[in-house]
């Protein structure tokens, strides 16, 4: 029987086409993960700033920039006085701190962007995972060494329950103080 | 009997046993009647409403599902071509200079006063990050202890209300145009001086003054221009009762009442549950003689009304009576105790027995109170309403004095009067030096004159003044008629003090800087005077702390200094002292004899204020609109309500249209069939049918102020109407049948003995099934375990889950609930809930989560009322929970029903699972599409509460026993380094309840007053036998009557 066009077009070039789409489709989605998670994301700020060097070689506490840590929902991006408190006397010349000085005295608010983010669905709390004793690093990473701050760790409902279900395995250093973390629901959800 | 569906109705006629017999509780007549008739406010027992089917998309929402797909794909092709990686997360904008006590994510709360409604209420606004987000009674107060009603709870929704005055406006071609202060400022002033210098009248109409600086302010302003005068009105007013009390004995103001010391209380046609007098407090002293755990003391409480009232449905024995009546009903208990005193009686009036008999009471009612009113000589109390007229005032005071209610009387404090209200008489005097040109400029203070006064605020006459200035919040009536609309601010925007109450003065702070280009209307004021080119914000704020350094602080002897006494009042937004005040004096009994009975004729018209939307200053807030009428549960309506004899008298069904005249004034009123109403009496809600309000307030209900005349009983109380119907329809909106507990599909059996006589059975299973359970008093000391006798031990066929530590759980009490609706409407602010709009609520699409379902018991014409507030009761065995396909409502292990937004795909099968009807549904995104996305603009998108999430549509939601302020305290013990209790969190409508009848805690700390609830003899649950395990236990309401005049009553 001879074959006809729509034949070869059915038996042959559908299939392979679709396998291609599939093949393809599960690639990307494979390597993408990350991204899609925002894993690695390092976006560039209105000031260089750099954590290594006021977190990693001055060994300024986390607490004294992001003051909402232990008492609020939110960590708290320091307000650009509490940058002033020591530059108005350090380092006034260099010229990331003269964008720093005019930001502040234009009272042009510091438009930072954001590199961590929880979808607005969750609420995730800081207080009550700082004041439980766990180490900013187990989710942001060592800030303490990065230049730039970057994304390590993916902030998805997945991850969030590795910790809450397994807290032990997860972090070490909390071997014995640290609780299961709850898995209801209106933990995060409201 | 199959179950079989109805294609062209969609709907499913379900298995409905049958009866002749009149049901015990019924929530409307129709269920009374068992009728099926298609009246509107009749919801199919099926769950949705007629025409729920109806879902237009296209005439909803712009964006089309074809409409979405290309913008999709438009919006993927564009993010393929930019190639970015990551998505963009956008920026966190920090403050430059943070204030001090702003800590991002947590709130601050500021005390402040309620001024511009004359309630002089202590609030507490929260706020977060700068934006007031919610507004509750302040504690410290020593009048609001806490607590706010709901009007108060509501004006947080008027500040973000985008319709408000945003800029100065100035006549101009006969068009209001937007223009600056600076040239308003110098051309009013301009015509103050010309005014005062060619003699003419400067009137200042305002409100009721209850600011002692602003009372100052206008003294300055006296003397700055001469020829000025203060008007203060205000449409519902205690006028008659202050003047029959100057009458009577003398005394500048009656005396406040220690309702919690009364055990007898006959409250003729008196509202004070909800719109006479301080109704939070009254309502707060009213239940301490109801309480369950001590029902020897429970107080008895008579009402005598020809409407029905909120009070009236909290009454053990309600006596219907038209308001000719009112008069016989007092002289004759006045005639009774006179005799026996020996003292002065009043003649020519109908005895009480005779009233009995004509309006049917329960037959002890009578004896039984004038038995009460004797025994309990010093502990009884007759309350007139605010709206009788001189002549009752001054009888019923007299009654008072017979009774020896006088050890009522509060004699250490009493109602303080910045300046009196002006009488009818100034106000009309005014009116026509306007109508002769006599008035110069015309200044309307936050009032809304040509609305509540038409007669005498016409265009046309206000047009006979040169300068009509309007300083309001919102456009209204009057500020069509001005030449100058002056935008003001709101309450939380402004500074000022109240002094409502001796020994008692609170302040007012603005915790927000105004939102728009107004001013407060203070400081318009006062720039006047001072006549300055520079405006400073801070003008009143230095003013009122002058006044209070010089005129206030020296004479509350303080030992601090000023500074230290100004901010600490500040913070505590309140500072009390010792005041004497006056003591009432001898009653003249001379002042009785002119009083004659009033003439008995035709139909009886009563125009009430509403417990929502009061003189109508509200009708542009949506929160206040959406909230059903305690009695009627109507909503976005006014309505004439009938009895039910009277509407078969004059012909007309619910919606029928009465054309209702009175003093040559017609007007048409759609019917609502109100049982247990007086008959031949027509009641209407004033406030409604504004024509310049917003969006929101044009064109709801009918205006019926054009009534008002002074040929009434009172201004509020008229006779001599005549009614008709016109054959028009109108379509009214009510709650009523929505969300039933499905209590009319089954019917208990008829139990017959051998002979076939029907002995037992056959009602409704609201009582059996346990929904409404009440006692008397008597019964259940005779007998405490009065309700528990009839239940039976259900079983699971399951293992149950163990709550080991928290379990959260709700006890109301209904005693104390008296149905005023501050916590559905503290719920709508807390959780940011919808307004839906008139159309959708006539689809049962309202979404509060708390609503407060009204039953009636008895038989129509004289029926007992019962409250119940429903919400979420977070079952241990939540039906609910098993149907979701996506698992997205779930239970925690601490017993709270969980609902994930997130995971919801909007099945519907959880609300058609749910026993209690508390499950609601987004149909659309309901603040885009009321009123043209009125609740979507910029500014009302900041009051939303940042704890809740904003509810997509699509999406089911309900109550959480707000969780957001669960997490809240669980973080603060964790915090603090202690374990969490129950008492730690106190949900929105516990904190709103002005009556403290709702408990809420953790149901295994046993010793919790929520347990104890748990565990009382009175405390049940609804439809407990369905072994879902309810989590919100209702303690039994007990009235103290002989019966309840219910059939199923347990012996």
């Amino acid at each position: 029987m001879k074959k006809s066009v729509l034949d070869y077009g059915l038996r042959v070039r559908l299939p392979i086409t679709i396998m291609v789409i599939l093949i393809s489709y599960a690639i990307t989605f494979y390597v993408s993960r990350s991204e899609r998670d925002g894993v690695g994301y390092k976006p560039d700020q209105p000031i260089n700033f750099s954590h290594k060097l006021h977190a990693g070689e001055m060994g300024i506490d986390c607490q004294y920039c992001h003051v909402g840590v232990e008492k609020s929902r939110h960590a708290v991006v320091p307000q650009a006085s509490t940058c002033m408190n020591c530059h108005t006397m350090a380092k006034t010349d260099s010229p990331e701190i003269k964008k720093l000085t005019n930001y502040y005295e234009s009272g042009e608010a510091i438009p930072w962007k954001r590199v961590h983010q929880v979808p607005e669905y969750a609420y995730f709390n800081h207080s009550a995972h700082v004041n439980a004793g766990i180490d900013c690093a187990s989710c942001h990473g060592d800030i303490a060494s990065m230049e730039k701050v970057e994304q390590v760790h993916a902030f998805n409902m997945a991850n969030c329950l590795s910790c809450h279900r397994a807290p032990h395995e997860k972090m070490p250093y909390l071997a014995d103080e640290i609780k299961k973390g709850p898995e209801d629901c209106s933990a995060c959800h409201r | 009997m199959n179950n079989s569906v109805d294609k062209n109705k969609n709907q499913i006629d379900l298995p409905v046993v049958k009866s002749d017999s009149k049901p015990s509780v019924w929530r409307s007549l129709d269920e009374y009647d068992n009728t099926n008739s298609d009246n509107q406010l009749k919801v199919k027992a099926n769950e949705f409403a007629d025409g729920a089917e109806n879902f237009d998309i296209s005439s909803k929402s712009k964006f089309s599902r074809r409409k979405f797909m290309a913008l999709m794909s438009a919006s993927s092709a564009m993010a393929m071509a930019a190639c970015t990686d990551y998505r963009d997360k956008g920026e966190i904008v920090p403050y430059i200079d943070k204030p001090e006590e702003v800590i991002p994510g947590i709130p601050n709360f500021y005390a402040s006063t309620l001024i511009s409604d004359g309630s002089g209420q202590g609030v507490l606004v929260k706020t977060r990050e700068g934006r007031p987000i919610l507004i509750e009674g302040n504690p410290q107060h020593p009048i609001s202890k806490g607590k706010l009603d709901s009007n108060g709870i509501a004006r947080l929704l008027d500040m973000y209300d985008p319709n408000r005055l945003q800029n100065p406006r100035k006549l101009q071609e006969s068009k209001l145009v937007d223009t600056d202060w600076g040239t308003v400022d110098k051309e009013i002033i301009q015509s103050l001086n010309s005014a005062s210098s060619s003699g003419k009248e400067i009137a200042l109409f305002t409100g009721k003054i209850i600011s002692p600086t602003f009372a100052k302010l206008i003294e300055d302003f006296k003397a700055k221009y001469p020829t000025t005068k203060v008007y203060s009105h205000e449409l519902f007013n205690d006028n008659n009762k202050q003047e029959a009390w100057n009458k009577s004995t003398g005394g500048t103001t009656y005396p406040l009442i220690h309702l919690d010391k009364a055990s007898i209380i006959l409250s003729i046609d008196s509202d004070f549950l909800g719109t006479d007098g301080n109704v939070n407090e009254n309502i707060r002293q009213f239940v301490v003689n109801r309480d369950f755990e001590n029902p020897a003391n429970f107080s008895r409480f008579y009402q005598v009304e020809g409407s029905y009232t909120l009070t009236g449905s909290n009454a053990d024995y309600r006596l219907r009576l038209t308001p000719e009546n009112y008069l016989d009903v007092i002289a004759s208990l006045v005639n009774h105790f006179a005799a026996k005193q020996g003292k002065q009686t009043m003649s020519g009036f109908k005895s009480l027995e005779a009233l009995a008999k004509e309006n049917h009471w329960k037959h002890e009612a009578v004896s039984k109170l004038i038995n009460d009113l004797e025994s309990n000589r010093g502990k009884a109390i007759v309350i007139g309403g605010k709206q009788l007229s001189v002549d009752h005032h001054i009888a019923i005071n007299y009654l008072n004095e017979l009774i020896g209610a006088n050890e009522l009387y509060n004699k250490s404090e009493s109602d303080y009067n910045v300046i009196s209200l002006s009488n009818d008489k100034e106000i009309s005097s005014l009116a026509s030096r306007m109508k002769s040109g006599n008035v110069g400029v015309l200044i309307n203070i936050d009032k809304n004159p040509t609305y509540h006064l038409p007669k005498l605020f016409s265009k046309e006459n206000l047009s006979k003044v040169k300068t009509v200035v309007s300083l309001n919040e919102f456009e209204n009536e009057t500020t069509n008629n001005s030449n100058y609309v002056l935008g003001i601010n709101h309450d939380i925007e402004s500074w000022g003090d109240a002094k409502i109450r001796t020994g008692v003065i609170s302040t007012q702070q603005p915790v927000i800087a105004p939102l728009y280009n107004t001013r407060q209307k203070e400081a318009i004021l006062l720039n006047w005077i001072n006549n300055v080119e520079n405006y400073s914000e801070d003008v009143y704020h230095k003013y009122l702390q002058s006044n209070w350094e010089t005129n206030i602080y020296p004479s509350l002897n303080r030992s601090v200094p000023f500074k230290e006494f100004w901010f600490a009042t500040l913070h505590d937004g309140v500072t009390t002292f010792n005041e004497t005040s006056i003591v009432p004096t001898e009653f003249d009994v001379s002042t009785v004899n002119s009083i004659k009975p009033t003439k008995k004729s035709n139909y009886s018209v009563i125009l009430q204020e509403n417990y929502f939307i009061r003189d109508g200053r509200y009708a542009g807030n949506g929160f206040l609109q959406e909230s059903a009428h305690p009695i009627t549960k109507v909503t976005w309506d006014n309505c004439a309500m009938v009895s039910p004899a009277t509407s078969k008298e004059l012909g007309v069904e619910i919606g029928d249209m009465l054309e209702v005249t009175l003093n040559g004034v017609a007007i048409e009123l759609p019917t609502l069939i109100q049982p247990g109403m007086a008959e031949k009496v027509i009641a209407v809600d004033l406030g409604y049918g504004r024509t310049n309000s917003s969006p929101i307030g044009n064109g709801v209900g009918f205006d019926v102020t054009p009534f008002m005349s002074e040929k009434g009983i009172s201004n509020w109380i008229y006779t001599g109407a005549s009614v008709k119907s016109t054959g028009n329809k109108y379509e009214l909106v009510s709650t009523q049948e929505h969300h039933a507990l499905d209590d009319e599909f089954l019917r208990t059996q008829v139990r017959k003995d051998e002979k076939g006589n029907v002995i037992g059975g056959d009602e409704t299973f609201a009582r059996a099934r346990g929904i409404i359970q009440e006692s008397t008093v008597e019964g259940y000391l005779k007998n405490p375990r009065i309700l528990k006798e009839h239940t039976h031990k259900v079983f699971s066929i399951t293992k149950d889950f163990e709550y080991n530590n928290m379990k959260w759980a709700m006890s109301i009490d209904m005693n104390k609930c008296i149905g005023c609706n501050a916590c559905s409407i503290a719920c709508y602010v807390e959780n940011n809930i919808p307004v839906v709009g008139k159309e959708e609520v006539g689809y049962g699409r309202e979404m509060g989560w708390m609503r407060i379902d009204r039953y009636f018991a008895g038989t129509p014409d004289d029926p007992i009322m019962s409250n119940q507030p429903m919400l979420c009761q977070h079952c241990d065995n939540a039906p609910c929970e098993n149907v979701c396909p996506v698992v997205a409502t779930t239970h925690s292990q601490d017993g709270l029903n969980q609902m994930v937004y997130n995971r919801c795909v909007g099945t519907r099968y959880c609300a058609n699972n749910c026993p209690y009807k508390v499950r609601r549904f987004n149909f659309y995104d309901f603040r885009d599409n009321l009123a043209n996305g009125y609740y979507k603009t910029e500014s009302t998108k900041i009051m939303m509460n940042p704890e809740v999430t904003i509810r997509a549509r699509g999406v089911m939601e309900k109550c959480t026993f707000c969780v957001q302020r669960i997490s809240e305290a669980k973080q603060k013990a964790k915090e603090e380094g202690r374990a969490l209790k129950g008492s730690d969190v106190t949900t929105a409508c516990q904190d709103a309840c002005p009556a403290n009848a709702i408990e809420f805690g953790n149901a295994n700390d046993k010793d919790s007053r929520l347990a104890m609830m748990r565990d009382h003899n009175l405390g049940y649950h609804v439809l407990d036998y369905l072994n879902v395990k309810p989590n919100v236990t209702y303690l039994a309401k007990l009235r103290n009557s002989d019966s309840l005049g219910v059939k199923s009553e347990h012996h």
